[in-house]
């Protein structure tokens, strides 16, 4: 019953974390879009667009940000795989546990301290220089990822307890 | 306990973390997290995450990774990369281990565009391992050459890790590009001999293909065409000055999508297929830098790179004895840490003893990146092994260190040479600027 | 309490503010307070890389105090940054002047604890192939600035102002992506700027970068009042340090570069550099009229700095 739900969840969370990352993929189009057009502008016609790299910059904030949650679900995150087999399949269940149980205590940190800097951020309406391009959302987007990575790992956690078994065995 | 005890227990934990599974970038943001805490209380900790993360994703410079990885999964969906390699076949595929030393090659090639050793491993990774696959070559060979030509990215120029060194030892830009370019070649070329090494002792991991007709062999060359094109606009939109070497990675992925659309190479589905993967290795990789990001300042609060540069001065080798002194503390560096972290700790504690000792500062920069890339392949931490394994995922990570050993040797051997002939790295420069 | 200040900064270990700010600035303060307020200087980004993050990192605590410039947080620092425009204080006099007049920026530090200001040495106009001798040679070159504010005085010379990370200036310069940069001649050193500049432009009225020493403000205002002193004193003396250090340094390599063999230091007529003030001038009133429209009390403020 409760590995039914679970797993309904992550299904659930997959769909979520799949959605987010389509975002970052439209804004790795834009970027690409970005860097051209600019690069036309300053070359060819000889109107650079000033601030131009502070857009770029804080697409890649969000890209990133958007993107991560579904790398972490998709188990994307490299691993030395070197000890697998020496640590034993109870070896492989703690640390997987451990890993995951200390990730989303710095990640909850984490999470607290960006949602501070949301809030200041947009207090003291932090900008950036050419643009004058609010940065409250960016932080905002790093409590969405950073948030969403969260549930990933709780929800692999559970999972791992149901089952009695690491994560890829 | 001590800041230096602190940091003794951090490296412990580093280590254990990624014994027990956890991915890299995490063991290095747990490890700087709690280390920091320790040392200086929750609220730093807690403030270092949050403006290290930011700062991390918020680096202009690093944009390349999403825009290089973008330009080789464009090439490899929409079939450019095949075709390159059946040229490239075509053309080498009668030696032994052919395409393995068309791919160090073209990791060359590709280093006079990107500045950074990760993006260049990702964008021939992802063109030549699949076709290596393909072609019936050892696990060990292609992920191994690849993860190890990648490191040319930092030597040949332009090369992020001379810019850097640079600005910590206030020594020319130009001068140090123009010492990484004999070095480099000649690190290509022991790469393609460990590679000829390699076959005639194991012939089955790089097998010989068979003889193609000279008019066959242009033909396929035709069907390189994108590739190139790719590269020549890269190259020569820098040369030219019509755009920096970082807006290159946006302006290559950019014509690569416009040609692979414009000749139906691309159907939308694979485009797609190649943006996810393109996002989601992009933030594997903006993670680990993040983890890196936390995990330096930590390093510093123990004071222990602090402490390693007084004890070297303290030691009173000779020029020799401290120089292979220095050299083994960046491979066992070179195990655990990022390359640019290393240059960014080490070289200002290294840099004045090298100096005093009457060694030539620009030819220490390149003995400096070389000894870092080899730290980019060396086990439990080797940032391009990683890259390359993320890559080919199928390969475990055993066999691409494995795999890597041979090129380790063959970047030992290149450093002697470098040290025993110091022209190598200085008659360019010198010959430059007067 | 006994306490040690972290200091952060992103330059290199070999930087001259070492030995010229930061090793007086600690003994003062160490001094002042009997050994118990001692700093640790922790160069080369090694408390986190770069300029731009270092506000926020005094902000929330990952420093004590660092060292920046307030362009890389411009929206923070308004008013501060109206000491950057071209006529507003003069390059010698700058510092005393900012000095004196500290408490009418104290709005815009309320986050921190201002510790130092101090000003750069001028921007020059650094070009790696046209030389500058009148607004006519600007006419549609690309300019790397450093700022929004510079970037409008640029234009108003008919440039075209571009914006790019100072580290990529050099390949930019080299390859042509840039005609030329408005920076100031420390970069000749710091940056190897001297390596792709053939010319160097100076004798117009110019934009002028500020540094500060910042500190968090939770730490200072948990500080005894002696320490708090202590550091106020010290924060002055050493933006006056600051200001001597660069413009030597500046001046040095200005000299070092007029000096090479194929470079040349082109300092304008009086009549080319008049229309260049002109230019700049008219740019200047609409940033002011600008800043005053949002509430800045900018003019009083330009005016206290002349000594108006
Ligand atoms: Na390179
Ligand atoms: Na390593």
């Amino acid at each position: 019953m409760l590995a039914t739900r679970t797993q309904a969840l992550s299904r659930l969370l997959d769909k979520a974390t799949y959605a987010l990352a389509i975002v970052a993929g439209a804004l790795l189009v834009a970027m690409v879009l970005t860097i051209s057009v600019a690069v036309v502008a300053r070359y060819l016609i000889g109107a650079p667009i000033l601030g131009v790299n502070e857009i770029v910059q804080l697409t890649a904030v969000a890209l990133a940000m958007l993107a991560l949650p579904y790398a972490t679900s998709s188990g994307a995150h490299v691993r030395a795989d070197i000890f697998d087999r020496l640590l034993g399949r109870w070896g492989r269940f703690a640390g997987d546990l451990t890993t995951r149980a200390l990730s989303i205590t710095v990640l909850g940190v984490l999470v607290a301290r960006a949602w501070a800097k949301v809030l200041d951020a947009f207090e003291y309406g932090d900008a950036t220089n050419m643009l004058g391009l609010p940065i409250w959302p960016f932080y905002g987007l790093i409590v969405l990822g950073m948030g969403a990575c969260i549930l990933v790992f709780a929800l692999q956690v559970a999972a791992i307890l149901l089952s009695g078994k690491a994560a890829h065995d | 306990m001590t800041e230096l005890g602190i940091g003794v227990l951090g490296f412990g934990a580093l280590f254990a973390l990624m014994i027990l599974r956890t991915p890299v970038a995490f063991a290095m943001l747990l490890t700087g997290f709690f280390g920091i805490w320790m040392i200086d209380g929750l609220r730093r900790a807690g403030a270092v995450l949050v403006t290290e993360t930011y700062s991390a994703v918020a680096n202009y410079s690093l944009i390349v990774v999403p825009m290089f990885i973008l330009l080789g999964n464009i090439a490899s969906e929409s079939g450019f990369s095949r075709g390159l390699y059946d040229a490239a076949h075509a053309w080498v595929g009668r030696l032994r281990g052919g395409l393995a030393a068309a791919s160090v090659i073209g990791c060359a090639a590709f280093s006079a565009v990107s500045g950074s050793s990760v993006a260049t491993a990702v964008t021939i990774g992802k063109v030549a391992l699949p076709e290596m696959k393909r072609l019936g070559y050892g696990a060990g060979l292609s992920t191994g050459a690849v993860a190890a030509g990648g490191t040319l990215g930092f030597l040949i120029p332009p090369s992020t890790g001379f810019v850097i060194y640079a600005i910590l030892t206030e020594e020319s830009i130009g001068r140090l590009f123009m010492a990484g370019i004999l070095p480099g070649l000649l690190m290509m070329a022991l790469f393609i001999g460990a590679i000829w090494v390699v076959t005639w002792r194991d012939p089955s991991q790089g097998p010989r293909g068979e003889a193609v007709p000279l008019a066959e062999r242009f033909r396929l060359l035709a069907r390189a065409f994108p590739l190139i094109a790719v590269i020549v606009v890269s190259i020569g939109g820098i040369y030219v000055g019509a755009f920096t070497p970082v807006e290159a990675s946006g302006i290559g992925a950019a014509v690569i999508v416009i040609i692979a659309f414009a000749t139906r190479a691309l159907p939308l589905d694979r485009f797609r297929h190649a943006v996810m993967d393109t996002v989601r290795t992009s933030a594997m990789l903006y993670m680990i830098v993040i983890g890196a990001n936390v995990l330096n300042p930590f390093l510093a609060l123990t004071g222990i790179p602090d402490g390693l540069g007084r004890g070297l001065a303290a030691l009173g080798l000779g020029p020799f004895a401290t120089l292979m002194v220095i050299l083994l503390s960046y491979v066992v560096l070179g195990m655990f840490l990022d390359g640019l972290a290393m240059l960014v700790i080490t070289i200002p504690i290294y840099f004045p003893v090298i100096v005093a000792l009457g060694y030539d500062p620009i030819w220490f920069g390149v003995v400096a990146v070389i000894a870092i890339e080899m730290g980019m392949i060396t086990p439990p931490v080797g940032l391009n092994v990683f890259v390359v394994r993320n890559v080919a995922q199928d390969v475990s990570l055993a066999t691409v260190f494995r795999g890597v050993m041979p090129f380790l040797v063959a970047m030992i051997l290149c450093l002697a040479l470098i040290i025993a002939i110091p022209g190598i790295a200085l008659i360019v420069p010198n010959s430059m600027f007067q | 309490g006994a306490a040690e200040l972290k200091l952060a900064d992103f330059q290199p270990p070999t930087h001259f503010v070492v030995e010229k700010v930061y090793a007086p600035f600690a003994a003062a303060v160490e001094d002042a307070t009997g050994g118990d307020v001692t700093v640790k200087v922790f160069m080369g980004g090694e408390l986190g890389p770069g300029p731009a993050e270092q506000y926020n990192r005094v902000v929330d605590g990952v420093a004590d105090l660092a060292f920046s410039l307030p362009g890389y947080t411009a929206s923070t620092f308004p008013m501060t940054l109206l000491t950057e425009l071209p006529g507003v204080i003069d390059a010698e006099t700058g510092t005393t002047r900012i000095l004196a007049n500290l408490d009418m920026l104290s709005d815009e530090y309320r986050r921190v604890q201002i510790v130092g200001l101090w000003n750069n040495a001028p921007n020059l106009l650094f070009m790696a192939e046209k030389p500058v001798h009148s607004m006519a040679d600007l006419a549609g070159l690309n300019i790397r600035v450093p700022s929004r504010n510079a970037g409008l005085i640029v234009q108003a010379w008919g440039a075209n102002p571009v914006s790019m990370p100072a580290p990529e200036i050099y390949n930019a310069m080299q390859t042509g992506v840039l005609d030329g940069a408005m920076i100031d001649a420390t970069t000749l050193g710091a940056f190897k700027l001297a390596e792709v500049t053939k010319y160097i432009t100076q004798g117009m009225e110019t934009t002028i970068s500020d540094f500060f020493l910042i500190m968090n403000r939770d730490v200072f205002d948990g500080l005894d009042a002696t320490a708090q002193t202590a550091i106020i004193e010290a924060g002055k003396q050493a933006s006056i340090n600051g200001h001597d250090a660069w413009s030597g340094i500046a001046a040095g390599a200005l000299e070092g570069f007029a000096a090479t063999e194929g470079k040349e230091v082109i300092t304008l007529s009086e009549d080319e550099a008049a229309t260049f003030n002109e230019a700049a001038a008219a740019a200047v009133a609409q940033i002011l009229a600008e800043a005053e429209a949002e509430g800045i009390p900018a003019q009083a403020f330009v005016d206290a700095l002349k000594g108006e």
